[in-house]
């Protein structure tokens, strides 16, 4: 028996078709929609133009696709044998706006998807209004952002060199305020205690006894029986480097390198979304995989515990929120003002190039190809992270969230198990 | 003042990177806005009814909010064609918004399938075939994205029926009658034509080497902040003309010149009169806009 839902408020739609035996969901066919030819747009553009469209695949990660093509133009640069060499502190700006997006995505995820789901899918209702907080959050971290990246969504601020911001240690005090406030929204709504205390956290069941949002979170799945739930195939993968995680893929307990270059794409039937996987092996992206690869102590522990579940996957989203205030604040503190902002001037200094760019969104990694022909884009490749955790699969396994679902009784739980994904619609149909 | 009944409220989207919706979540006076309306749906917050209930045709509207470049076949939501939507609840709804210049004029995606992809409206400068149908309900938010308070002004004043006067585009003046330049905090370069020597300096103005469009494009970006902070301009980073029929050009981070002039004039200038200016003000050598104005002990 096929069953087909239609998944909405995931940044656009899908259509899960749920083939179900003996009252258990077997297979999911994902389809996505309405392809809107992204790269094609690009070609013919200035090279540069990117940093103002690519922003533009997506209303929430518009920011990661900034420096996955403001990278992919200084790589293409690096290629011709131009080197390219950002001040400290331009780079940890860079590092700093894109933490901001990635806390902002996180949290919005959690309070308007995660909360009220796992709410309506158990029937526990807190009566609380979770878009209220989700929206102070965002509003808060998004103003600290744009003291240096001008506004959020859709910046253009990262050029290649550096970025175009000339921050002033006014600037900077008033972003470490706004990140302090994030942190005491973290500490009352989220963790219910002191971030410090938050962090040292050293056992599974004392994160169980966690007040906040997050603790609630927590109990509620292993109060019934979720804390198993949605395991795929444990392994992960990460290109991206950044603050909190090297690039590197993570299979059982061992963590090795990895290389861009064996990331391949290919079409899939019956949806615009295309299929990625790494030496034809399918890996979950995402701040879990960031966790896994890092081996971040908390989330290897909860792993330990319940693998690749619903539970841990949740949490270490909602974890890797902490991990990034706490870094915000040291890459504030120690900004070097009187450091340039951008190490090359302002012309395309290089008229033939290809260039790759990788970045760690909110989601996962991010990739961007670019080919640059005289001046102007020839060729634009763009891998998103959602279509790491939602190809279909191969002929010997299947795809990550679809392995993940399989099993389930309902449409109900598989639905609330892929939303675990913070699955990216617009992102996945550029 | 809730007394009385509150407008229903239905946001739709089309062709859209969903810049419009996470514009607006970030307005920072969210929940009192939203107080005012009945959300009847909405793509991201929870709502009364589901996408599923929206395609059936028979919710209630008082304001349609549409996002996202339009196209009259071949786009679904909640399985039924977004054209088919809007038609239904244009008819319903008393106001209808164009939020972001997707909706507005096309804006990016249009170039993926110029000939089929539009604004609702408008087809970048051009009306479309339900121009004359829309029109007397119509008001255009362009801005790529939408700017939340924008949107949350535009949205009050028709809570508390206040006149709205607009544009041919149908852009209200309040927010689109000045330019982006307005309020930039590099006025004082332009003023005396001192143009930034690179992106990454507080110093200088951007209109003369990096691509700024800020003195031809209609929006208050910098009377009324981004995220109530800032904006591209006052950090460093040209004004792409987004709220403009004409987004996207190409080559936006460099100015078009005609012998060494921007080849588009500030809003309404004679080419004539700019050149005088300029002569003018580029004939004096004014010390302080040639220094940065802090210098850090190194």
């Amino acid at each position: 028996m096929i069953v087909r839902q239609l998944i909405e408020k995931i940044e656009g739609e899908a259509e899960l078709d749920f083939t179900f035996n003996e009252g258990k969901i077997e297979d999911v066919r994902i389809s996505f929609g309405f392809y809107r030819g992204m790269e094609e747009i690009l070609v013919g553009k200035d090279a540069r133009d990117a940093l103002v469209i690519t922003p533009r695949v997506c209303g929430i990660c518009n920011h990661a696709h900034l420096i996955a093509a403001v990278r992919a133009i200084e790589n293409g640069y690096e290629n011709a044998g131009l080197k390219v060499e950002l001040s400290n502190k331009a780079r940890d700006i860079r590092e700093f706006t894109l933490a901001c997006e990635l806390m902002q995505n996180h949290m919005t995820w959690f309070y308007m998807t995660i909360v009220p789901q796992l709410e309506k899918l158990i029937g526990e209702a807190s009566g609380e209004n979770h878009a209220l907080k989700a929206s102070y959050f965002s509003s808060t971290i998004t103003k600290a952002m744009s003291i240096f990246a001008g506004q959020w969504p859709h910046s253009s601020y990262a050029v290649p060199g550096g970025v175009t911001c000339d921050p002033t240690y006014v600037d900077v005090m008033q972003a470490e305020n706004l990140v302090d406030e994030c942190i005491q929204f973290f500490e009352q709504m989220v963790a219910g205690i002191p971030m410090e205390k938050y962090l040292e956290i050293d056992s599974n069941s004392f994160l169980y006894d966690i007040d906040g949002d997050l603790g609630r979170v927590l109990q509620l799945m292993g109060m019934n029986a979720m804390a198993d739930m949605g395991q795929s195939h444990d392994r992960f993968i990460v290109f991206g480097d950044t603050i909190l995680s090297k690039p590197g893929k993570s299979i059982g307990t061992t963590v090795s390198g990895v290389d861009v270059r064996y990331v391949e794409e290919s079409i899939q039937s019956g949806t615009v979304a295309k299929a990625v996987n790494y030496k034809q092996k399918l890996y979950e992206a995402g701040p879990f995989a960031r966790a896994m690869v890092a081996k971040e102590p908390m989330v290897k522990r909860l792993h330990k515990q319940y693998k690749d579940s619903i539970l841990t996957r949740v949490f270490a989203r909602v974890h890797e929120v902490a991990l990034l205030l706490k870094h915000s604040k040291v890459l504030l503190q120690d900004l070097r003002l009187d450091e340039s902002s951008c190490t090359l001037s302002g012309d395309l200094q290089v008229e033939d190039f290809e260039g790759v760019g990788v970045v760690e969104a909110a989601r996962g990694s991010l990739i961007h190809k670019t080919t640059v022909e005289e001046g102007l884009i020839k060729n634009y490749e763009i891998i998103v992270p959602t279509q790491w955790n939602l190809s279909h699969g191969n002929d010997r396994e299947r795809g990550i969230a679809i392995e993940a679902m399989v099993g389930s009784t309902t449409t109900e739980e598989a639905s609330f198990i892929f939303r675990t994904f913070d699955v990216c619609s617009v992102c996945t149909t550029q | 003042m809730k007394s009385q009944k509150r407008l229903k409220l239905l946001w739709l989207q089309s062709i859209t990177c969903n810049g419009n919706t996470h514009s607006f979540l970030n307005h920072p006076d969210l929940p009192s806005i939203l107080s005012y309306f009945e959300l009847v749906y909405h793509p991201v917050l929870e709502t009364a009814f589901d996408i599923e209930a929206v395609a059936t045709g028979e919710l209630e509207c008082d304001i349609l909010i549409l996002e996202g470049s339009f196209r009259e076949e071949g786009f679904t939501r909640g399985r039924v064609e977004v054209s088919h939507l809007v038609e239904t609840y244009a008819k319903k709804a008393k106001y209808i918004i164009s939020a972001g210049t997707c909706a507005t004029f096309g804006g990016i995606f249009k170039a993926y399938d110029p000939e089929y992809i539009s604004g609702l409206c408008f087809d970048a400068e051009k009306r479309t075939e339900r121009y004359e149908m829309y029109a007397p309900k119509l008001i255009s938010l362009p801005g790529c994205p939408i700017h939340p308070r924008w949107l949350s002004y535009i949205l009050m004043m028709l809570v508390k029926e206040k006149p709205i006067p607009i544009d041919e585009f149908h852009r209200p003046q309040e927010l689109y009658g000045i330019t982006v330049h307005t309020g930039c905090t590099r006025n004082e370069y332009f003023e005396w034509k001192v143009d930034s020597k690179g992106f990454g300096l507080k110093e200088g103005c951007l209109f003369y080497e990096q691509g700024c469009q800020g003195p031809f494009t209609r929006g208050s970006c910098n009377k009324i902040l981004w995220n109530d902070t800032s904006s591209k301009t006052i950090v460093g980073t040209p004004c792409f003309g987004c709220t403009e029929p004409s987004f996207p050009k190409t080559a936006l981070f460099s100015t078009k010149t005609n012998m060494g002039i921007p080849a588009t004039m500030p809003l309404g200038v004679p080419r004539r009169a700019y050149l005088t200016a300029t002569g003018i003000a580029k004939s004096f050598r004014i010390k302080r806009f040639e220094e940065r104005i802090i210098t850090y002990d190194r």
